[in-house]
């Protein structure tokens, strides 16, 4: 499985947030993506655009009740297409069984579109290990691919990464003269990436949906990669997670307006390639042999607890991403795996444990936004609430949060608030302990904790002079309008 | 017929979970016990006598608004940055695509064969303009790789479309014999001809009449279902809109009728 360094999030945050290249790269964030996505709601109408979740998230929650059901008449119509469908629990038997078909085909060369599932998986290394030489293909994951990184963003895998930096990367690996011609840059990829496209004897894809009733497997991309992936080389693999089937090529319709509206503002992404096992004999192109790989590896986890099984709706559109005010911050990479923001915050603690992933649910600051954005009304704050109340009342110590004195600290705050006399006597003493650090009501800087856990950030409104119940005593409650 | 597995390779044995446990395991998690075979919503398993009704209604609606629709089709996808041409006359789509070829200094294009081009002469004007044509269907006995590496060495692709969607703009083409998807994705240039037999009006007519050849071909949904919605696209780098990665940077739609 890739790397877990989700243990890492208030360090690496940290980081983030005083890395001046990634704070400009995330600006556009909450300005392109997401303002394209809104004009589009607008168009369709609030109404539609309502109706269209409301559908999608009924026909996401139908099927994960009866996720068995529909896998199994998933297998049968793959197979009865010609394809083969393989169940993996984990990421090592999904590696396994990459590994046999590579193996078994001695495959030399591996084209990618993107797949987040892959990632998960950590599958590039497996194939090196191999002797294959992979290439992604999307852009943006071709770019994280040349700088050895991971992607940061769901949809847009570079998101993090600024132009000039694209450039001196590929001047760097590819010897090619930097520019900060984005279009150039575009070309560049194109020209090394063709003829890969036509040497390569095997396409690995993700998918972004499955119909169980005709055993198609559905990608939608914008560059055309997918395509290419899917139809040219001899061998075609689909590696994705059990939750993205669906019943019926009717159903699909409803995604298909939903997704890449949320994702990218697009009424359609340029693609959408469907495929339904190899090439038919009187076929003029395609895949001889077309495997998919159907992964678990947690999901199952997820699906039986209630709290936490609508997670498995997300069609991974990236819009609570966009939208949330802790991954424009931060950026992806903080949150230490595969899935970022707040989508990331809930599957990954159960992906990986909860145990390692601590700090996750609490990045956020439950404002909402993202559970308003998403197209199949995933409730996430309450998730990440649920989350919360795990890391408290788990009876695993491993998995419980440590409290660092919060529950005292509650308790003396509930005593304190019941005895006005102690309340009086905790101010005076407070407004005589804060005199040094206080500046225009506010308090910079505390040096000694608990306070500078708070105060190395941000500033802290100090202790007023004068409290509101005396306020209210001597003068508002005198005052003629009130007593009118 | 799809191609099937040698008995060699479906016996090899994969390693993972068989089929039983996996699913088993998935059962476990939803927290039932019975196996039975769950009520599908709305019948996962169509219906084929229901949805003949319903794509003899689709049908007709079409057919009554199909100027409408045409319109609605050339206005969407000029929005998707389709180079939209339409052509009342045969003449004016041939004028047209050829023109385009010349334009191009194009020596070689490559065609997929779709029913349009038994209409549209186009091999013959093209060629007349001193413009080669390869046509996918003969590369049967050719050479894969071959084929290919012409294809990546022309200048433009033309193909027909088996449905033109007005709600999206998109083309969606089909596997047919003489038909490869590469036509549409390899050449720089993209030019799909447009029939007005051939605009629906959503998505959702797309999948009824695909659902229902599905069951009318005997569970076969053919080896793909491509959309085409304007040029390759990517916004990867900055967010910044860049046309022509993989695919072409130009399409063109010439709109029939
Ligand atoms: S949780 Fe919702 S908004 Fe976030 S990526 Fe998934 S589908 Fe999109």
């Amino acid at each position: 499985m890739a790397e877990v360094k989700t243990r890492e999030f208030n360090r690496a945050s940290s980081l983030s947030i005083q890395d001046p290249q990634l704070r400009r790269a995330l600006q556009k964030v909450g300005t392109g993506f997401d303002a394209a996505r809104r004009e589009n709601i607008v168009e369709v109408t609030p109404e539609v655009w309502e109706q269209w979740r409301e559908r999608a998230r009924q026909i996401k929650l139908h099927t994960l009740d009866r996720l068995d059901y529909y896998l199994d008449l998933l297998e049968q119509r793959v197979s009865q297409a010609g394809g083969q469908v393989h169940f993996a629990k984990d990421a090592a038997e999904a590696k396994a069984i990459v590994s046999a078909i590579v193996q078994r085909n001695q495959v030399r060369m591996a084209v990618k579109s993107k797949s987040m599932v892959s990632e998960e998986l950590g599958l590039n290394r497996v194939l090196e290990s191999l002797g294959v030489e992979v290439y992604e293909t999307d852009l943006g994951e071709y770019i994280i691919q040349l700088a050895g990184e991971t992607p940061s963003h769901l949809v847009a895998p570079a998101l993090h990464k600024t132009k000039e930096q694209v450039s001196q990367l590929f001047a760097q690996k590819l010897g090619v003269p930097p520019t900060s011609d984005i279009e150039a840059m575009a070309r560049v990829a194109r020209e090394v990436l063709r003829q890969k496209f036509l040497q390569a004897d095997l396409g690995i894809s993700g998918a972004n949906f499955l119909v169980a009733e005709t055993g198609t497997l559905v990608i939608i991309t914008n560059e055309g990669n997918g395509r290419l992936c899917t139809s040219a080389p001899r061998i075609h693999i689909g590696i994705t997670g059990m939750e993205k089937v669906i019943p019926s090529l009717q159903d699909l319709a409803v995604f298909l307006r939903l997704l890449p509206r949320s994702a990218t503002g697009q009424r359609l992404t340029s693609y959408v390639s469907m495929v339904s096992g190899p090439r038919r004999s009187e076929d003029e192109d395609g895949p001889e042999q077309f495997h998919l790989v159907l992964v678990d590896n947690g999901r199952s986890r997820l699906l039986k607890d209630p709290d936490l099984r609508e997670a498995l709706c997300c069609i991974r559109c990236g819009a609570c991403l966009n939208i949330c005010p802790v991954y424009q911050k931060v950026g992806g990479h903080a949150y230490g795996w595969v899935y970022p923001g707040p989508i990331g915050a809930v599957v990954t603690p159960a992906l990986t444990g909860l145990k390692d992933a601590k700090d996750l649910p609490r990045a956020s600051s439950l404002c909402g936004a993202c559970r308003e954005a998403c197209p199949v009304k995933i409730n996430l704050p309450r998730m990440l609430l649920h989350l919360r109340q795990q890391l408290v009342e788990s009876r695993d110590p491993q998995q419980r949060a440590e409290d660092g004195g919060e529950k005292l600290l509650a308790q003396g705050y509930a005593a304190m608030m019941g005895r006005p006399d102690l309340l009086g006597l905790a101010r005076g003493i407070g407004r005589v302990l804060q005199a040094p650090w206080e500046k225009q009501g506010k308090l910079e800087k505390v040096p000694a904790p608990p306070l500078s856990l708070w105060t190395r950030s941000r500033d802290l409104p100090s202790l007023a002079p004068r409290t509101f119940h005396d306020i209210w005593e001597k003068e508002l409650s005198r005052a003629p309008e009130v007593q009118r | 017929m799809p191609l099937r597995y040698s008995a060699e390779m479906a016996d090899a044995g994969f390693p993972g979970t068989p089929k039983a446990q996996f699913l088993g395991a998935v059962r476990q998690a939803l927290g039932r016990v019975s196996d039975a075979a769950q009520i599908p919503y709305g019948s996962a398993v169509g219906d084929p006598v229901e949805l003949e009704r319903q794509a003899a209604e689709a049908r007709q609606r079409i057919a009554s608004r199909q100027r409408e629709l045409l319109e609605q089709f050339a206005a969407t996808a000029a929005l998707r940055s389709w180079k939209v041409f339409r052509a009342p006359a045969l003449e004016d789509a041939l004028g047209y695509v050829t023109s385009l070829a010349v334009a191009l200094s194009a020596s070689k294009v490559v065609r997929s064969n779709q029913e349009v081009f038994a209409e549209l002469a186009v091999d013959a004007a093209l060629q007349h303009r001193g413009v080669q044509v390869i046509p996918v269907a003969q590369s049967a006995g050719r050479d894969r790789a071959q084929l290919r590496e012409e294809m990546a060495s022309t200048a433009m692709g033309i193909t027909g479309a088996d449905y033109a969607v007005a709600e999206t703009g998109s083309v969606v083409v089909l596997p047919r014999r003489g038909l490869s998807r590469l036509v549409s994705v390899v050449p720089p240039v993209h030019v799909a001809l447009v029939r007005p037999q051939e605009v629906v009006a959503s998505l959702d007519d797309v999948f009824l009449l695909r659902r229902l050849e599905y069951y009318r071909r005997g569970g076969d949904m053919g080896s793909y279902l491509n959309f085409i919605t304007g040029p390759s696209r990517t916004a990867d780098i900055e967010q910044t809109l860049v046309v022509g990665v993989h695919g072409p940077k130009e399409v063109h739609l010439v709109l029939l009728g």
